[in-house]
């Protein structure tokens, strides 16, 4: 059977699918997940940023509470951030009342634009690392994922975050600051569901990152630190949930590899280029980006410890 | 069209030149080899091994490393450039002592993903060439000093770390080198930077001798491979003739 389409019908048809289209290759798709009361979870990948996921390479939570929803951190972009407060529309009719930042990566805060009604919280030391990088990182994550960015802009934190515990909507929550991964790191334990949000304190099946790292043995001491509270369910920055101790497991594994291959190639005179060689441990397989991240990790931290194998030697 | 001629000249018993047609297929490769190299003739040559990461992670600070060891006979000179840098040229290293093995490994500063290139001069005259790519997303010779921004680097200029690590046959000698290596670019600061690296031993037989260029990063950091053991001297000169010594 054929039918007689008009042209112009066709044409409205043809930019309609085109259209939907275009604004279907934006969506990223959240979808909140329940992982305890009150406590939802949005996993992203544990890839690297790329064009093709728009930079969801990070786990965002919020907790609804009796004084509204408590969000904790707000993705890679404008864009995501717009689709989080969306999923959270859709979960709850309680309002979003505070967004906190865990720390001041850009796939942690550059969703800002979307929760600005709201106050935006972070530590005080996120906030001033925000202020000194934050205008470069968003230059570089629209390099990185491209058009995903449009119209993404900067927003800082409005508040600061002291540790301790913070009581809301009925939700006992412990403060932790702490600063292995960029120097200034939040912690959130939930004492009401024993969920730790770990931010990128924790990086689970997928290899950490230390642009900013004060070192790592700073970072193992706040892995014990974490580990040792009452915690029932891990989310880490990147990569799956645990209810058992797995990713401190797999952390303090890959943070003592690397830093017992860092120390023992400046202690034969290794430069960069052989270190971002070396072999990764099969045990590792299974970790996205080893290779990708030990060279970038040769890079942030290699030359301390060069400087610690070296001796004055000039006359 | 024009590959396929030299191909075909490849195949038909190659004229000296057809050894020339860059690997890379880079439009860069006849400027800077005319101006670097000069007439003194070419070959690409696999064994001439240029070691990098595939992208900059710091541009202000990317390791590279070159390596004709397995050329397996003497070398007169090395010579290493970045091809779309504003300051192409990293280094020149005359090899003054057999001792001296045909390695350098030093730091680079890179304004945009580029191909680095090593030339190494064989007895003979031949340049052999080889090559590595680089991403980056750039700035690394225009971003603003590390160095200048710590109080007191005019106490620790010309200040010397190094270590002395024997690997079988040969001793690796790495060096780092307190100087902000100005180049010019940044912030209406001159040119200020290490020029000239000579090497010698014990007894003054000189060993080899190092031209840097302010491709090189901030704080040089060197390694160098070198036959025999002994202590081996270093002296050093900036273009505002500053000049300082070590020994390791
Ligand atoms: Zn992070």
């Amino acid at each position: 059977m054929k039918r007689h389409v008009p042209l112009w019908a066709l044409v409205l048809l043809l930019g309609l699918l085109g259209g939907g289209a275009a604004q279907a290759a934006y969506d990223y798709r959240l979808q909140p997940r329940q992982i305890a009361a009150d406590t939802w979870l949005l996993e992203g990948s544990t890839e690297n940023f790329a064009e093709g996921n728009g930079g969801n390479i990070v786990n965002c939570a919020f907790i609804v509470t009796e004084a509204g929803v408590l969000v904790i951190d707000s993705g890679p972009s404008r864009r995501y951030g717009e689709a989080l407060r969306a999923a959270i529309g859709e979960v709850t009719e309680q309002p979003v009342a505070r967004l906190l930042l865990t720390h001041h990566h850009p796939d942690h805060v550059l969703g800002n634009q979307a929760f600005t009604d709201v106050p935006i919280a972070a530590l005080a030391g996120t906030t001033e690392l925000l202020r000194e990088q934050g205008e470069a990182m968003t230059e570089n994550m629209y390099r990185l994922v491209g058009d995903w960015m449009r119209g993404t802009e900067l927003v800082l934190p409005t508040e600061t975050l002291q540790p301790g515990v913070f009581e809301f909507g009925g939700h006992r929550l412990r403060l932790l600051a702490l600063s292995g991964h960029t120097g200034a790191d939040l912690a959130i334990l939930d004492e009401r569901t024993g969920v730790l949000f770990a931010g990128d304190l924790l990086f689970h099946q997928r290899a950490l990152t230390t642009p900013n790292s004060p070192g790592l043995d700073v970072w193992l001491a706040d892995l014990q630190t974490l580990e040792a509270l009452p915690w029932k369910l891990l989310v880490p920055g990147h990569g799956p949930l645990a209810a058992d101790a797995a990713p401190f497991v797999q952390m303090r594994d890959y943070l003592g590899w690397l830093d017992a291959l860092l120390r023992g190639a400046a202690v034969r005179g290794e430069d960069m280029n052989e270190v971002i060689r070396a072999p990764i441990p099969a045990r590792f397989a299974g970790i996205s980006l080893t290779r990708y991240e030990l060279i970038r990790s040769v890079s942030h931290l290699y030359p301390r410890y060069e400087a610690q194998a070296l001796r004055r030697i000039d006359q | 069209m024009f590959r396929l001629v030299c191909l075909l000249c490849l195949l038909l018993g190659a004229p000296a030149w057809a050894a020339e047609i860059d690997p890379q297929g880079s439009p860069m490769w006849q400027f800077h080899r005319q101006r670097l190299l000069g007439t003194d003739p070419v070959r690409f040559d696999a064994r001439v091994v240029v070691r990098a990461p595939p992208f900059a992670e710091d541009a202000r600070q990317v390791p590279i490393e070159v390596d004709a060891r397995g050329l397996g006979r003497p070398v007169r000179r090395m010579l290493a450039w970045a091809e779309l840098n504003p300051i192409p040229h990293i280094f020149t290293l005359q090899l003054q002592s057999p001792r001296l093995q045909p390695f350098l490994s030093v730091r680079i500063r890179l304004e945009q993903a580029t191909l680095i290139r090593a030339a190494v001069q064989t007895e003979d005259g031949v340049w052999r060439v080889g090559s590595a790519h680089v991403e980056a997303a750039g700035g690394g010779c225009t971003a603003p000093s590390v160095v200048r921004a710590q109080p007191g680097w005019e106490e620790r200029l010309g200040q010397v770390l190094g270590g002395r690590y024997p690997r079988g046959e040969v001793d690796r000698l790495r060096l780092s080198v307190a100087h902000p290596m100005d180049n010019g670019l940044v912030g209406g600061i001159p040119e200020f930077y290490l020029e000239r690296a000579e090497l010698h031993d014990a007894g003054g037989e000189r060993l080899g001798r190092l031209e840097l260029f302010p491709a090189v990063s901030e704080n040089p950091t060197l390694g160098f491979e070198l036959r025999g053991g002994g202590r081996t001297g270093l002296r050093l000169r900036d273009n505002n003739g500053n000049e300082f010594a070590a020994e390791l």
